[in-house]
């Protein structure tokens, strides 16, 4: 079923890419686990008049996707960084680079002929992307964690969470990449075209994110926010709480298996050769 | 009869609206060195990336080795070197890594047998793809197939951006691949090369194969070319001798094909006032002509 050479293929061509990615989001994720605690500090310092504090955790609140009006500082500070859209724009691109591949990738390179003519099922060419991708998500998530604790680290006392839950996080956050990874597969297995399956994918993130906004500053968009992906990413969640969010894990772990097996049901039924 | 390595049946592709193949047969034998050949955009992609389970088909059966083209591609496939007609190999490669790769990939060491085959070609195996020729690529491409010395050779345009003395390098690899009982497909639409090389040819035209035989039976098929040089007025009130179809006629000189027995051909010229004659089988590109203009016409 796996074949560690089509690993290793997977592995030499996602490498260049896995390491810019993940080194990117590891300075993006010390600095903003540097500056966020120090600004959530600073604000506390401060006495906000009612009306202006409510708007501001409104606005914290969409950042989140919660209520944080009952948060500490800590959390907030952390949740705020691991939903930033910076370092979440990192992770994606690096996920939706690795995952449109195969088979849009290759078709449109042209190498699909060469890759499908050695003696390889398609199965197997399909869990080793699978393999490698999910691999090469959890080196970018490692290194973000550890980017988060060096950031931490130069944080004023008392502004760093505990290891556990940023780890609990981290494992939500893997699930996330897990759904848009798959969600990539899917439509690079539909199209020929590498772009296309690109862009179709970053429309359905960019529209998890908006609806995700929407549903907490605007009625109407309430009752469809259980459609968007990052509904169910909620760092602040287990930062405040230290409990898994079992049930936002299952539906994006629910995503993600549906949504791959689909896409390996497509890939291996239909035609694939270079155009 | 040896065993047929291919065998197709009544195969059929269809492209939506657009024309791939159409019923095509054919029956490959064990060792053999086969040509198929056609134009582009005939069928002859087609049929091989059906053959490879790249495609399935829209009607019809392809085998190899026995097995069903589509539902057996990996066990299939673990017996064929391929190269196909628009080779492309990822520009991170270099000679070296690629075979080590794609025998991990075949779970069989390559490099003994990929160094005699590159040393053969004049390859340097140390240059990324990024950074070679067509050529050089072709090269690699032919090591990579032939490195694990499979049963049957799949080769898609195989001699395209090779020089010739390269494309002599590798017929004589094929010839004597062949005599070690390895099956050779070879697609192309270089008639020479195929006329030395193979022993039995498929011509494909619009996605059917309209000859199919060992060349031998084809040119015999064909009969001969005739050209008749006529001293002057030689030719004046002379009858055309049955069998002869003539494609140009002036007074001092004829030229066609000859259908029959060549010996009637020869007492007919007997006594006439010839002052030179040719007989001769046609050459595949000929053959090649007449089938595509025959087809064309009909």
């Amino acid at each position: 079923m796996v074949n560690l050479g089509l690993i290793r293929r997977a592995w030499l061509e996602m490498r260049g890419p896995t390491i810019a990615f993940g080194l990117a989001a590891m300075v993006v994720s010390t600095m903003i686990h540097f500056a966020l605690p120090r600004f959530q500090k600073s604000l506390e310092a401060f006495q906000l008049p009612a009306s202006r504090l409510m708007n501001l955790n409104n606005l914290r609140s969409a950042m989140l996707g919660t209520d944080v009006s009952n948060a500490a500082g800590r959390e907030i500070a952390a949740g705020v960084a691991w939903s930033h859209p910076f370092f979440l724009a990192l992770v994606f691109a690096h996920i939706i680079t690795v995952c449109t591949r195969v088979p849009a990738g290759e078709v449109d390179k042209g190498t699909m002929d060469v890759l499908l003519g050695l003696p390889v099922s398609r199965l197997q060419l399909f869990i080793s992307e699978t393999i490698a991708a999910v691999g090469t998500s959890c080196m970018v998530i490692v290194l973000s964690v550890i980017g988060s604790r060096i950031g931490n680290s130069m944080a004023p006392e008392g502004m760093t969470p505990d290891l556990g839950r940023v780890v609990m996080v981290a494992a939500v956050l893997m699930l996330l990449v897990a759904a848009v990874g798959a969600i990539a597969m899917l439509f690079s297995t539909i199209t020929d075209r590498r772009m296309r399956a690109v862009a179709a994918v970053l429309m359905v993130v960019v529209a998890s994110l908006l609806l995700n906004y929407l549903g907490l500053i605007w009625e109407p968009a309430k009752k469809a926010v259980f459609l968007s992906l990052l509904n169910y990413y909620r760092p602040i969640g287990p930062l405040g709480q230290g409990a898994w969010p079992l049930r936002d894990m299952a539906v994006l772990g629910g995503i993600a298996g549906a949504v791959w097996l689909a896409a390996g049901a497509w890939f291996s039924r239909r035609d694939l050769s270079t155009t | 009869m040896p065993e047929s390595v291919i065998e197709v049946a009544g195969l059929t592709r269809r492209y939506g609206q657009r024309r791939g193949i159409e019923d095509v047969n054919l029956a490959i034998p064990d060792g053999s060195l086969y040509g198929f050949l056609g134009p582009n955009g005939a069928g002859k992609t087609t049929t091989i990336r059906v053959l490879l389970g790249f495609l399935r088909p829209t009607g019809g059966q392809a085998r190899v080795f026995g097995l069903d083209c589509w539902r057996h591609s990996r066990r299939i496939k673990d017996e064929i070197g391929y190269i196909p007609g628009d080779l492309r190999l990822y520009p991170w490669l270099t000679g070296k890594v690629a075979l080590s790769l794609f025998g991990s990939i075949r779970r069989r060491d390559l490099t003994a047998k990929g160094r005699e085959l590159a040393e053969m070609f004049d390859l340097d195996m140390n240059v990324k793809v990024r950074r070679m020729s067509r050529g050089m690529r072709q090269k690699l491409g032919l090591v990579l197939s032939l490195a694990p010395d499979p049963r049957l050779l799949i080769l898609d345009e195989p001699t395209s951006g090779l020089d010739p003395l390269m494309q002599d390098r590798l017929q004589d690899y094929l010839q004597r691949a062949a005599l070690r009982g390895k099956t050779v497909f070879f697609s192309s639409h270089t008639l020479s090369e195929v006329e030395r090389l193979c022993e039995r040819v498929a011509i494909v035209r619009e996605g059917k194969i309209v000859a199919d035989d060992t060349l031998g039976e084809l040119k015999r098929k064909a009969g001969h070319e005739v050209e008749i040089a006529w001293r002057p007025g030689g030719s004046r009130g002379v009858d055309v001798v049955p069998g002869l179809v003539l494609s140009t006629r002036t007074d001092v000189a004829w030229s066609g094909m000859f259908h029959g027995d060549v010996r009637s051909l020869m007492r007919w010229l007997g006594g006439l006032e010839v002052e030179d004659v040719v007989v001769r089988r046609p050459d595949l590109e000929t053959l090649f002509r007449r089938y595509y203009e025959v087809e064309a016409r009909s």
